[in-house]
């Protein structure tokens, strides 16, 4: 089992790291490679972007936010996992998810990292981004959601920070951790436990807010009438829940690997009935909204719902039927004792939560907020066109609708998060320890 | 000062001089207008609209609608977007970040992204080489801060500005000198010796999606010429 991949990992690590026991450090450095191309790719696409404008992208000014921000959402939702899960333990006691505190953590900072990294190519001016430090305007959710996001990328990492100090000491290594060599290794391990436990109710509120103020920016539109509405925050919080922890519970899978399964299945199916528990309320949450549009039956709010049941009802359809599919599976004692289905139950809600995000802007930008009725002559709802931004022989300028799907270009710059959160979880997992053994 | 607009909708023509004039004093890139004319309910310009052989065509100009609540200035991140000591909303050309996020908060569809060199897509959709349309100067506010620039830089936010580059000088913006029937009225809303000042205290005027609370300083007087 040893092979040339493992020789920058001492002895002591061959002892106590299950991983490399149950999968050779090999299949890790095949991940780092898969997502360094990724990384690298997209950045050099990215560079292209820069050269020539976001004129390379399907965006323009009637549909003026596209993948990016949808890619944005959906990591910011799946970052919610490590706080969740660690503050489970804490505060709720639910001692079985323990083992997985530092992989919930990883995954967390991961993800925060990755959702900050999308947000530079969707900005015109990335080379003015230091203007949000020297000119905040406190009146914009953009800024609280800056705020917030940093504050949870460093609680994140203080909690993956503080629960290997113990470990670093006892290998004498780690990163920043001078300041450990005074001590012996029992008062390490000490702040260790009273600080992982701090940290993760420090970053309880955090991981809440992340989600509320990401939900805030789009809620807080009057222009648009699908996210204006009060039930975003809650529903954003609802589906990072299960997104989350689907997250730490498809890294725990993959990195616990199926020989050791059933070690560890009690965890595994309490963070399955969380994600289908966080499901039941999503759906709940998404059926009022869709109620309350159509029940006072503006026109407005009957021309979002043709978009979001017409137009692109198959796209509504992944956001609903998979995510409802990993829900039902995911309350029966049968799927949750398998290690393949819950593998599957969690692929499926990732592409469901993601086809929630590209739903967060399709029937939004193609439903003009200036839309006019001319009672008495029959017209209802007219949308007053936009000027797209482009001049193309042969091609409208004005339009009232926009047939956005995102350019290749686009669609290989928004690979840089995944790129990002994979190399990173998987560089962290091939470093340190991150399942210590059970006591 | 709050310097508004007010536009008589019985007046205007449809002929779209405003919108020309004001893209070409404001330098503005092929596809980009911050002005715009339509006629409400008809996909052509220009077409009549009507049941029952009882037809009419209106004509509505929109551009920047200035409001008082404006969400444009309020989710701009970097306060590049700002309200002037006359009431005028402005974007700080050298600020802008290129989030896009006063686009998303605009109701209006008013504001334009630089989503390439203005300059390269003036070349490459053809226009003259060695001929620099629009006003040349940059104008700068008290603060310093570029409100006006012929050719605006890649990646940001521009709109109108209601013609910052003559209206700071006491002149009126294009869209007022440019319309042949005089549909529009430009002044301070604030004196009521205003002509503009005047008409939105004594006229019935309306605005744009005043159900959400935008409160735009640009107005309009209902057509009331009957359908035919």
């Amino acid at each position: 089992m040893v092979s040339n991949s493992t020789q920058t990992i001492t002895s002591k690590d061959i002892q106590t790291t299950s991983f490399l026991r149950a999968n050779p450090g090999r299949k890790l450095n095949m991940v780092l490679a898969f997502a360094a191309v990724l990384l690298l790719v997209s950045l050099v696409t990215w560079g292209y972007q820069l050269k020539s404008g976001l004129i390379v992208t399907n965006m323009r000014n009637s549909f003026s936010w596209g993948l990016y921000i949808a890619t944005f959402a959906f990591f910011v939702g799946i970052a919610a996992g490590g706080l969740i899960v660690s503050s489970s333990v804490y505060l709720f006691n639910i001692e079985k998810l323990k083992p997985f505190t530092r992989i919930a953590s990883l995954s967390a900072f991961a993800c925060t990292l990755g959702a900050g990294a999308m947000i530079l190519p969707d900005m015109g001016r990335v080379d003015r981004v230091y203007n949000i430090i020297l000119h905040p305007n406190f009146k914009s959710p953009l800024v609280w959601d800056v705020i917030v996001i940093t504050s949870y990328m460093i609680v994140t990492y203080l909690s993956v920070y503080v629960q290997l100090l113990p470990d670093w000491k006892k290998e004498g290594r780690g990163f920043l951790n001078g300041w450990t060599k005074t001590r012996t290794l029992e008062e390490i391990e000490g702040i260790s436990k009273k600080w992982s436990k701090r940290v993760s109710i420090i970053g309880l509120p955090i991981a809440i807010l992340i989600h509320t103020v990401t939900a805030l920016i789009f809620a807080t539109q009057a222009s648009r009438g699908w996210w204006n509405t009060a039930v975003l925050p809650p529903d954003f919080i609802s589906v990072a829940v299960a997104s989350g922890t689907a997250l730490v519970l498809l890294i725990a899978l993959l990195f616990v690997g199926k020989d050791r399964f059933a070690e560890y299945q009690e965890a595994f199916k309490t963070m399955a009935l969380i994600v289908a528990g966080a499901l039941v309320v999503h759906f709940f949450f998404a059926a009022m909204d869709l109620l309350i549009h159509w029940w006072w039956g503006k026109p407005e709010a009957h021309e979002v719902l043709s978009l979001v049941f017409g137009r692109y009802g198959l796209v509504y359809a992944t956001e609903i039927f998979l995510p409802a599919f990993t829900m039902i599976y995911f309350f029966s004692q049968k799927s949750k004792s398998s290690f393949n289905m819950l593998i599957l139950g969690c692929s499926l809600l990732f592409i469901g939560v993601f086809a929630h995000r590209m739903m967060l802007m399709f029937p939004s930008f193609n439903a003009i907020p200036l839309s006019l009725s001319l009672p008495g002559i029959g017209i209802e709802n007219w949308a007053y066109p936009i000027a797209m931004g482009e001049f193309q022989e042969g091609l409208p300028v004005f339009v009232s609708t926009w047939a956005y799907s995102p350019t290749l270009v686009e669609s290989t710059i928004a690979l840089l998060p995944f790129g990002l959160v994979i190399f990173v979880i998987a560089l962290a997992l091939k470093t340190y320890n991150f399942l210590p053994e059970k006591n | 000062m709050r310097l508004g607009m007010v536009i008589d909708l019985d007046k205007c023509i449809g002929c779209r001089t405003c919108a020309v004039a004001c893209k070409s004093h404001n330098a503005q890139p092929p596809g980009t207008w911050w002005n715009r004319v339509f006629t409400p309910g008809s996909t052509f310009h220009q077409a009549a609209v009507g049941k029952d052989g009882r037809l009419q065509m209106n004509f509505l100009p929109v551009s920047c609608q200035m409001c008082d609540n404006a969400p444009c200035e309020k989710v701009c991140p970097v306060g590049a977007t700002y309200t002037d000591e006359r009431g005028v909303i402005l974007v700080d050309y050298e600020r802008c970040i290129g989030c896009r996020y006063c686009i998303a908060a605009c109701p209006y569809g008013v504001r334009q992204f630089n989503w390439e060199d203005p300059k390269k897509a003036k070349q490459r959709a053809g226009y003259k080489t060695g001929y620099e349309y629009g006003h040349p100067e940059d104008f700068r506010d008290k603060d310093g801060r570029l409100s006006y620039t012929p050719n605006r830089p890649v990646g940001v936010v521009e709109k109108c500005t209601f013609c910052i580059q003559y209206t700071s000088k006491g002149e009126a913006p294009a869209c007022i000198r440019s319309c042949p029937s005089r549909a529009r009225i430009f002044g301070d809303l604030d004196d009521p010796e205003s002509e503009a000042g005047r008409i939105i205290r004594e006229r019935q005027v309306f605005r744009l999606k005043e159900e959400l609370g935008t409160q735009p300083k640009v107005y309009y007087l209902a057509p009331v010429k009957p359908a035919r």
